[in-house]
């Protein structure tokens, strides 16, 4: 079911109930005009791990799947990212390749911002870049549940860890 | 010898043979010979105690902030200096401040309820340690032991809090030392969760640790392990017995040769086949 395109971040309900959102009018304006929306159908990728990072990728709605690959294919699900998300943050901030891959799993609504744009916003708008500081704590923490989830469950044969996502 | 980590125990006292060594080879611990004279200090270590007038700022991201952001940076922090075996925090605590890390290296691990322990990084100078929980408020996610003597510049967290509302570049500095451990977290996920076998994930490693201190681009490079193998078992999930075998094998085969505690990679092509790269 599609819902129809929020083209303004103020016209948005869901805005105070997010980390990222809730943020003052004139750092808000600021976004509305460096953002673009699109609609992605469920199984787009967004973006893939080790491709060099373009911008980031806000959820307005629905989720999306957040995976990392072996050499010789394999995949392994690190989470799944809900609304409200900023998705590619640390690779744009850091400037390094997308750590994962990111794939639609509903028909979504999704902003996108280039990292020029991006980083630009950061610096002048502090309130912003406390708000970033702290989704990239969240983001740390659910990765750190996610190695001591794998790595402390120590099996005896060779091979990954199968545990649930 | 190596001291065994007794996990009760929150902060390890100094070895007798430790003192002994010193930090600079000096037969007496906490004197530094600078110039021919004698100088004392704590553990061996010069403590730097103005961020602006230090030499390696511009290097490091954290560090390299404008002069303002500094001097009331200088105002909040208190420089420590801490021997090996300290415990600076502890995963589940709930969170007191930053630790900026100055000199010396510090091991970062996660437990375990039945004590098994996974090591997820060994941190270098100029990280930022406890970040994430300062940040979020939420405990300690890792549990932060020294394996140098170092100094750390220790901020409570009300005042780090103020800090980054008030000093803009320090708060993008914060999110791109976040992103960094972000990254390095996804690693951890990929190498454990994907890798084969012990093998691979000791063959990673090692190339990862060679690509170090200007060693990457020679044909056989070398480096200091400072692990011991029970910690680079933690480090890549799997038992002592395995990481002791693997060097073993790895020295039989004449990939690798050491030397006390320099590690030379003789064979990086067979390396790197070994670590499926």
């Amino acid at each position: 079911m599609e819902s129809a395109i929020q083209l303004s971040c103020f016209d948005c309900s869901l805005r105070p109930d997010r980390v990222f959102c809730d943020l003052p009018a004139d750092a808000l304006e600021a976004f509305d005009a460096i953002k673009t929306i699109a609609l992605y159908p469920r199984g787009t990728t967004l973006f893939q791990e080790g491709r060099p990072a373009r911008g980031v990728f806000m959820l307005c709605d629905g989720r999306a799947k957040l995976t990392v690959c072996s050499g010789n294919g394999r995949r392994l699900t690190l989470r799944i990212a809900g609304p409200g998300e900023m998705l590619g943050l640390s690779a744009a901030v850091s400037g390094t390749p997308y750590e994962v891959t990111a794939e639609m799993l509903d028909n979504s609504q999704v902003a996108f911002v280039r990292r020029k744009d991006m980083l630009h916003f950061l610096r002048m708008h502090r309130d912003a870049c406390l708000q970033v500081v702290h989704l990239l704590s969240q983001d740390l923490h659910t990765a750190y549940d996610r190695v001591r989830a794998i790595g402390l469950v120590r099996t005896r044969q060779h091979g990954p860890v199968k545990t649930a996502v | 010898m190596v001291p065994r980590y007794d996990a009760g125990s929150k902060v390890r006292a100094t070895k007798h043979a430790e003192q002994q060594r010193g930090i600079l080879g000096n037969p007496t611990a906490g004197q530094l010979v600078t110039g021919g004279c004698e100088v004392l200090s704590p553990y061996g270590l010069e403590i730097v105690e103005s961020c602006l007038t230090c030499k390696l700022r511009e290097e490091r991201i954290f560090c390299d902030l404008p002069n303002s952001a500094l001097q009331a940076f200088e105002n909040i922090k208190y420089a420590t200096a801490y021997p090996k075996g300290a415990v600076l925090f502890v995963e589940g605590q709930s969170p007191r401040g930053i630790f900026v890390l100055c000199k010396g290296r510090v091991k970062m691990s996660i437990c375990s309820t039945d004590g098994k322990t996974l090591i997820l990084k060994i941190a270098e100078p100029g990280e930022v340690l406890g970040l994430s929980a300062t940040v979020s408020g939420k405990p300690y996610e890792l549990t932060a032991e020294t394996i140098d003597p170092c100094q750390v510049n220790f901020v409570k967290r009300e005042d780090f809090l103020r800090f980054l509302k008030e000093h803009g570049d320090a708060c993008f500095r914060v999110a791109e030392q976040l992103s960094e451990k972000y990254n390095n977290a996804c690693h951890e996920v990929r190498s454990l969760g994907l890798s084969h076998s012990a093998a691979e994930k000791l063959a990673k490693l090692l190339l990862e640790w060679s690509g170090r201190n200007g060693e990457a681009a020679k044909l056989e490079p070398r480096l200091k392990l400072a692990l011991t193998h029970e910690e680079i078992a933690q480090m890549i999930g799997t038992s002592r017995e395995t990481v002791t075998r693997l060097f073993a094998e790895l020295k039989k085969r004449q990939i690798i040769q050491s030397k006390g505690s320099t590690l030379l990679i003789r064979n990086k092509a067979a390396l790197k086949l070994m670590a499926g790269a």
